[in-house]
């Protein structure tokens, strides 16, 4: 089980129009849409976004780690999407979690992702 | 395996063989392991049900004897349940384990429940096919004990639990034996076919035996002609003494004396694992999937062994309209025992299908199939998670005593709660307060949106200030506080208890779409981190910290303290000077140690949770959860200076404008009296009666009494109560400071 690492990023709450055409600054940058109105882009350090209301805030209050899907799964009573790209909320190992399944891992490893409050928490029930 | 000894039963010794069980083991010696009826010893009833080295319920024939294995028997039917285990001190404090029972997951592509002939044939399939599988076998010792959506099978093995993680799953169970329901039905000395061969094979004598149905094989026993009417007892042993048939064309009774009969009355499928597997992809082979003819439908007798439900209490159930199967169990208690119905339910069926022409389909049947622990059945389960703050190994690496309160593990005290206290009084402290919720509300209907969610003004708050604000239901009943800080026209924060937060967010977010205003929220709870630095040297340290022109009372800028980006609020709960810095999660550490290493000459200390709740105590600020109850308005708790029903509306208004015409028989009020303070929840006495209930309490190092807060529930209101046996005073709130100018100092 590797450890659950920061995540740090841009936490954007807006329109989600706005959301969809907005233009993130960084490298390497992923998006993750946890709402329609509402996004956590890791990674990135600036945003382009049509929305003078947007609530844009600096995020590093999630910790995730790259495992294998039954790895997850074994810890969630819920399936993980079989479609990807997708990102799945619920309950793993009985603690509030995303999973972000990317299309473009060779490995088909998933991110698990939770409130960093939860981070040594789920850490050690996932051991 | 065990070449034999003496197991100890209700404390005397008792011989078994080799490969014994514990049930045959104590009919090898004459006796039975529980208090009649008739034995299987296939695990599908409930009738060898004993108190196994501590565990109750066990399964006796399903156990294996080993030297020394204590056995108790179960009170008789009608004297009562087993005894509680003794469950030794758990240190609350910690977080539970649960590890005591290993479990070992598995994941294949079949898993197959039996390891008789069809389920060896199955396996043999799947492994064909190039598929892996697993047998879990109960006469191996691995006894599936639930089927969960997942799919998922659990097993419980001599070695602890297993979790089979499978794709599909194969139910090759085989059938039970169907009981007899008749008059005499729970004495000893009644066995069925099955149990006849199993005691044959282990040499233990039945005596004079006798058969309704085929014997099996090798068994020497008298076969009855006829149906069978009753049975009847030796009162001097309480065993079978005689059975008693009927010819079935004239109905002559004919009575056979007898010590043990053998019943082979039939079976049914044996289905209870397949009938809670709900979705998950089970297939049922062999025996288990054929159908079997119900037993004759019973007319007299108990039928549900384990419940002790007779036929007539069917009758009864049925006559008041509970004529569905699932009802009539609940009812009835029928199928409701330790075997869920493994003995009784064709019995039941046959009942309901004689009554209606229809045979009911076997209900749903729910996990766990067998008694199990609660070790078992928490094994590798988790209790609910508390949040940790991003300074929690600080709190540890200060001696803290950690607690679970509102959802977080918090700081109690750091070992002497009341120099924290005194370090907020006359210095300076620095207390964790990153629990507390925090929302972000921005756009343009932002002030409409706020204006009618809170009870006080929203608009004229200015850019840069706060203030503090109830939050009503529809009823007028308070379900949180908190701050309202005004960022800009269009955007405020607004900050909530710790274990509120989430109802407040969720609370925000339907009344933005019922009313379709236009505005964003975000929760920032988790994402921010908050250090309270209160008392008279609170300022000080900031100037210290860089923060040159620290806001005045119910002021908050933006600004960077000891170089971490904060979000500065001057606000007080303890009573003294207070800055709330709010910060992002990751540099918490860091500003923290900060401010402790500046503060080090001002005698700085961190106080905990403990202090914190003396502190407002003495303040009279409640504290929503803690001191209120579910129908608590504003005026029970002395705070119509919260709400201002001049405005027009706001949700809550109209219940408390009519609720303020009502008398109200409660307050929230102060007490005082000499000597400690009593435990919060401590009864409230007048009179003789019972009045109210503390809610918190404090020994107040400053005033020398026991301070309290707490309901009083009777009018007119006394001035003198008691509490913990001694006599309290009413008295007016703030106990300390009232005038407010610590505060805002």
């Amino acid at each position: 089980m590797p450890a659950l690492e920061r995540l740090v990023g841009l936490r954007v709450v807006a329109d989600p129009a706005a959301l969809d055409a907005a233009r993130w600054h960084g490298s390497d940058v992923t998006v993750l849409r946890f709402a329609p109105d509402d996004a956590f882009a890791i990674g990135a350090e600036g945003v382009d976004i049509e929305d003078e209301y947007a609530i844009v805030e600096p995020e590093a209050g999630f910790a995730g780690a790259w495992l294998s899907p039954d790895a997850v799964g074994r810890h969630a009573e819920w399936p993980l999407p079989a479609e990807r790209p997708a990102l799945a909320q619920g309950f793993v190992a009985t603690v509030p979690a995303k999973v972000w399944l990317p299309d473009d891992r060779d490995d088909g490893a998933v991110l698990l992702l939770t409130a960093a409050a939860y981070a040594d928490e789920l850490e050690s029930r996932l051991r | 395996m065990t070449e034999g000894g003496r197991i100890v039963v209700d404390g005397a010794p008792v011989a078994f063989e080799a490969g014994d069980s514990v049930a045959v083991a104590i009919l090898r010696a004459g006796e039975v392991p529980g208090h009649g009826g008739t034995l299987c010893l296939a695990g599908d009833c409930g009738n060898c049900l004993a108190e196994v080295d501590g565990t109750a319920y066990v399964r006796t024939c399903q156990t294996r004897a080993e030297p020394g294995l204590r056995v108790t028997r179960h009170p008789a039917p009608g004297d009562g349940m087993p005894p509680l285990p003794e469950v030794a001190s758990v240190d609350l404090t910690s977080p539970p384990t649960g590890r005591e029972i290993e479990v070992r997951h598995l994941d294949v592509e079949v898993a197959v429940i039996g390891g008789g002939a069809s389920g060896r044939a199955a396996a043999a399939d799947a492994e064909r096919a190039g598929r892996s599988v697993v047998v879990l076998d109960a006469g191996a010792g691995d006894e599936v004990v639930a089927i969960y959506a997942g799919p998922l099978v659990v097993a419980r093995t001599p070695a602890g639990m297993v979790l089979v993680h499978a794709h599909e799953i194969v139910a090759a169970t085989g059938t039970a034996e169907v009981h007899p329901v008749c008059p005499g039905n729970r004495l000893a000395g009644l066995i069925t076919a099955r149990a006849a061969e199993a005691l044959h094979a282990a040499g233990v004598d039945l005596g004079e035996a006798v058969a309704i149905g085929t014997p099996p094989a090798g068994v020497s026993a008298t076969v009855l002609d006829g149906g069978l009417v009753r049975f009847e007892a030796n009162d001097a042993t309480g065993r079978v003494r005689a059975v008693v048939t009927a010819d079935p064309t004239t109905g002559a009774e004919t009575t056979t004396l007898a010590d043990t009969v053998i019943l082979g009355l039939g079976r049914a499928p044996r289905d209870l694992l397949a009938r809670m597997a709900g979705t998950a992809p089970v297939a049922v082979v062999g025996a288990a999937a054929e159908t079997q003819p119900l037993p004759p439908a019973p007319t007299e007798g108990l039928i549900c062994g384990c419940m002790g439900t007779t036929v007539e209490d069917l009758g009864v159930a049925w006559d008041r309209g509970f004529t569905e199967l699932e009802l009539l169990k609940r009812a009835s208690q029928a199928c409701l025992g330790p075997c869920q119905g493994g003995a009784c339910l064709p019995n039941v069926r046959a009942w309901i299908a004689a009554r209606t022409g229809d045979v009911p389909e076997p209900f749903t049947a729910r996990p766990a199939s067998r008694q199990i622990t609660l070790a078992e059945a928490g094994a590798d389960g988790f209790v609910d998670a508390f949040r940790r703050t991003p300074l929690h190994d600080e709190h540890l690496a200060l001696g803290a005593r950690m607690d679970r309160f509102g959802g977080w593990w918090r700081p109690w005290h750091y070992g002497d709660a009341v120099a924290e206290y005194w370090a907020v009084r006359e210095g300076v402290s620095i207390g964790d307060v990153s629990t507390l919720g925090k929302l972000v509300v921005s756009g343009p209907d932002v002030v409409a949106l706020l204006e009618r969610i809170y009870p006080c003004h929203v608009a004229d708050i200015k850019p840069g200030r706060s203030r503090y604000a109830l939050l009503l239901n529809e009823r007028g009943h308070v379900m949180d506080d908190g701050m309202i800080l005004r960022e800009s026209e269009t955007r405020f924060v607004l900050s909530f208890t710790s274990g509120g937060a989430a109802n407040a967010e969720m609370w925000l977010r339907d009344w933005i779409e019922v009313w379709g205003l236009r505005v964003h929220v975000l929760d920032r709870t988790m994402s921010l981190a908050a250090i309270n630095v209160t008392g008279p040297l609170a300022r000080a340290l900031l100037v210290r910290a860089g923060l040159a022109d620290p806001p005045r009372f119910l002021g908050h800028v933006h600004a960077d303290v000891a170089g971490v980006p904060c979000h500065v609020m001057r606000l007080s709960f303890t009573g003294e000077a207070a800055f709330e810095l709010h910060h992002p999660v990751d540099q918490s550490v860091a500003l923290w140690r900060q401010l402790m290493e500046l503060g080090a000459d001002l005698g700085i200390r961190p106080h905990g949770l403990q202090a914190l709740f003396g502190l407002r105590l003495e303040k009279g600020h409640v504290i929503v959860g803690m001191d209120t109850e579910l129908d608590t308005t504003p005026r029970r708790l002395g705070m119509d200076w919260a709400v201002r029903m001049e405005k027009p509306r706001f949700i809550g208004r109209g219940s408390l404008e009519r609720t303020a015409k009502l008398p109200d028989h409660r307050r929230w009020l102060g007490f005082q009296m000499d000597g400690a303070a009593p435990a919060e929840g401590t009864p409230i006495w007048s009179d003789g009666d019972v009045v109210g209930n503390v809610t918190g309490s404090w020994t107040s190092p400053l005033l020398g009494k026991a301070l309290m807060l707490g309901w009083l529930r009777r009018t007119p209101f006394p001035e003198r109560v008691e509490i913990d046996g001694r006599v309290a005073a009413v008295a007016p709130t703030p106990f300390y400071d009232p005038e407010g100018h610590r505060a805002r100092a």
